[in-house]
């Protein structure tokens, strides 16, 4: 067990690397990578740079950022509820982010103030999770977290749909779906510029809930005892997830799935520790969510499809597989 | 129970236009109560009908930005479309578009109320016959003839072409463009450039991603960019900084400007035909 662990942080590091590349290289034009990345180095504002720089570039790095994000957080809120079902998507912390998202950027907030767009999904995130958690401690188990977490999420839904049908620009209530679907078509370098550093503020939070974790698998009072500042772990976990999602699901939309799906697959191949999940985890969304999102341009469907899309057509099966399973080790 | 639903429709809709005057007479004279269901059909009919007998415009007929009549029809009724704010007003004749308001147009029929629908013209010609077809239709044929011709000589004073037609891509809200076969197609054209979107299929919505506008290197870049606009992701992508960063020539043409069949046209193609010049010898 210990032995594939060593392998697997590289092994997924390598994918992550590769499925970047291969997302530099795939898009709407033939674009020759070699004599761009020339270009870019000698500081040539040529064609082939400005499509290397400002259009393939941020898309690679924000489904990476996204990616790492949703997998990251997804394992550590599965972690923190001892609950498998927990994930930013399906218990609304994505939709209440896009919900915070959307009222600063539709009332024209994020226009004079740009930051007020990653912090607007931020705070719809951070109320999410904190309400989540609030009722995850009062116990209640699975299935009330969960319904708790449908209702949230449908909630944010129609009131982020109602925020847009009252927005004076015609094009809002067509919007919907990038918000509730989550797309990186023709994301710019302004959006990593204005995401990336939150996101790597909630990173670090979270990672440094690994220990934590670990043993918060022993129990509540366990943990406790063993000198896990609990409520310390809690806040780590709400923050972080906070802004990583926060600020992933204002540029790039809710993506579903991401955060469900990657630690359940990676969870076997680091022997159940939470802790070493994490960044597993991570790297896991980020190459899932690459992948996703070259797969949607190699489609010859256009207008491409969002990537919520084709994440949950791979993720929805799984789900339904996952409740199936627990059902009957209920039984 | 659906049966009797409809019944009580169909009695309740009889009773609406039960005190009608005057519509045994046939509707073959000039129509006196139009109602339009679309914002071109709105902007013909205050160019061409007498005000009192409109009865009502489309609510997009009121919004400056998307429509060239917004002044005129502040004082006229509107509607949002819907069959049961057109029955009661016993409209002698309604103007649709062929692919809005479908139910309603429908419903309509049934009824009885007859209903002109307006395709979509895709070459100026097709725009003059239009203006004629609707001032025919709603008894002011002198009007019609006027406004087409204002359009026809409109565009026939514009300019010869260069010898060189800049290349132009059309960029609007969402990336939409305007491929081949469209009215700013040919618009593009008459004005003396040559529109790039030609060259590549366009996929059913007409999107080109930002990616594909950069690579097809055009001259002119042709936007539809509201200054003051509210905001929304479908404007973001005109301010994408790869866009920003082409050295490609800017032209603003306001969507209302060559949305529909109007002597506007005339304003759109001059607008293109000064940007397909602003730096040649």
């Amino acid at each position: 067990m210990s032995r594939s662990h060593r392998w697997l942080i590289p092994g997924l590091g390598l994918l992550v690397a590769v499925l970047l590349l291969g997302s530099l290289a795939i898009g709407y034009a033939p674009l020759d990578l070699k004599a761009a990345l020339g270009d870019v180095l000698a500081g040539r504002q040529s064609l082939p740079a400005l499509v290397l720089l400002q259009l393939r570039l941020p898309r690679a790095l924000l489904g990476a950022a996204v990616g790492f994000s949703l997998g990251l957080t997804g394992a550590a809120m599965q972690g923190l509820m001892r609950n498998p079902l927990a994930d930013p998507g399906i218990v609304g912390v994505s939709g209440a982010a896009a919900l915070g998202a959307v009222i600063a950027f539709y009332s024209g907030f994020a226009n004079a103030f740009a930051l007020a767009l990653p912090l607007g999904g931020l705070t719809g995130a951070a109320v999410a999770t904190a309400l989540l958690l609030a009722l995850a401690r009062r116990g209640g188990g699975t299935t009330l977290l969960i319904l708790a977490g449908v209702a949230l999420n449908s909630l944010c839904g129609a009131l982020t749909a109602l925020a847009l049908n009252l927005s004076p620009s015609p094009y809002a209530a067509l919007e919907i779906v990038f918000w509730l679907m989550g797309s990186l078509a023709d994301r710019s370098l302004d959006h990593v510029a204005l995401a990336l550093p939150f996101m790597v503020v909630g990173w670090g939070l979270v990672l440094a809930t690994a220990r934590g974790l670990d043993a918060l698998t022993l129990g509540e009072d366990t943990a406790a005892s063993l000198g896990i500042p609990l409520r310390r772990l809690r806040l780590l976990v709400i923050g972080g997830t906070a802004a990583a999602v926060g600020a992933s699901v204002a540029v790039a939309g809710a993506i579903g799935f991401v955060g469900l799906v990657v630690p359940h697959l990676l969870r076997p191949l680091v022997g159940h520790r939470p802790g070493r999940l994490l960044l597993a985890s991570g790297l896991g969304g980020a190459a899932l969510t690459l992948a996703a999102d070259i797969a949607l341009r190699l489609l010859p469907i256009r207008p491409e499809l969002k990537l919520g899309v084709v994440t949950a057509l791979i993720g929805a099966p799984f789900f339904l597989a996952l409740l199936w399973r627990l059902r009957r080790e209920a039984e | 129970m659906r049966r009797f639903s409809r019944l009580l429709w169909f009695a309740c809709v009889a009773a609406a236009l039960a005190p009608l005057p005057g519509r045994a007479d046939g509707t073959a004279a000039k129509p006196r109560r139009i109602v339009s269901l679309n914002l071109c059909a709105d902007e013909l009919l205050v160019a061409l009908a007498d005000r009192a007998h409109i009865a009502s415009l489309t609510y997009l007929a009121r919004d400056p930005i998307g429509s060239t009549v917004a002044q005129a029809a502040a004082g006229i009724p509107v509607n949002y479309g819907l069959a049961e704010e057109i029955v009661p007003l016993a409209p002698d004749l309604v103007i649709a578009g062929t692919f809005t308001t479908r139910t309603t147009v429908r419903l309509l029929q049934r009824l009885g109320i007859p209903v002109l629908e307006l395709s979509v013209p895709t070459t100026p010609e097709a725009a003059a016959a239009q203006i004629r077809a609707v001032a025919d239709r709603i008894g002011e044929p002198q009007r019609g003839a006027d406004l087409a011709r204002q359009l026809e000589t409109g565009l026939a004073a514009l300019p010869s072409p260069p010898a060189q037609p800049p290349g132009a891509v059309v960029v609007r809200p969402n990336g939409f463009t305007a491929g081949s076969g469209s009215m700013a197609d040919a618009l593009i054209e008459r004005a003396g450039l040559h529109n790039l979107a030609r060259r590549h299929p366009t996929d059913r919505m007409g999107q080109w991603s930002v990616e594909e506008i950069v690579t097809a290197q055009p001259d002119v870049l042709i936007t539809d960019a509201a200054p003051g606009a509210p905001p929304s992701l479908a404007q973001e992508v005109l301010r994408h900084p790869a866009l920003v960063a082409s050295t490609a020539r800017r032209v603003s043409v306001p969507g209302r400007l060559w949305a529909c069949a109007g002597p506007e046209l005339v304003d759109a193609a001059r607008l293109l035909a000064d940007g397909a010049r602003a730096d040649l010898p």
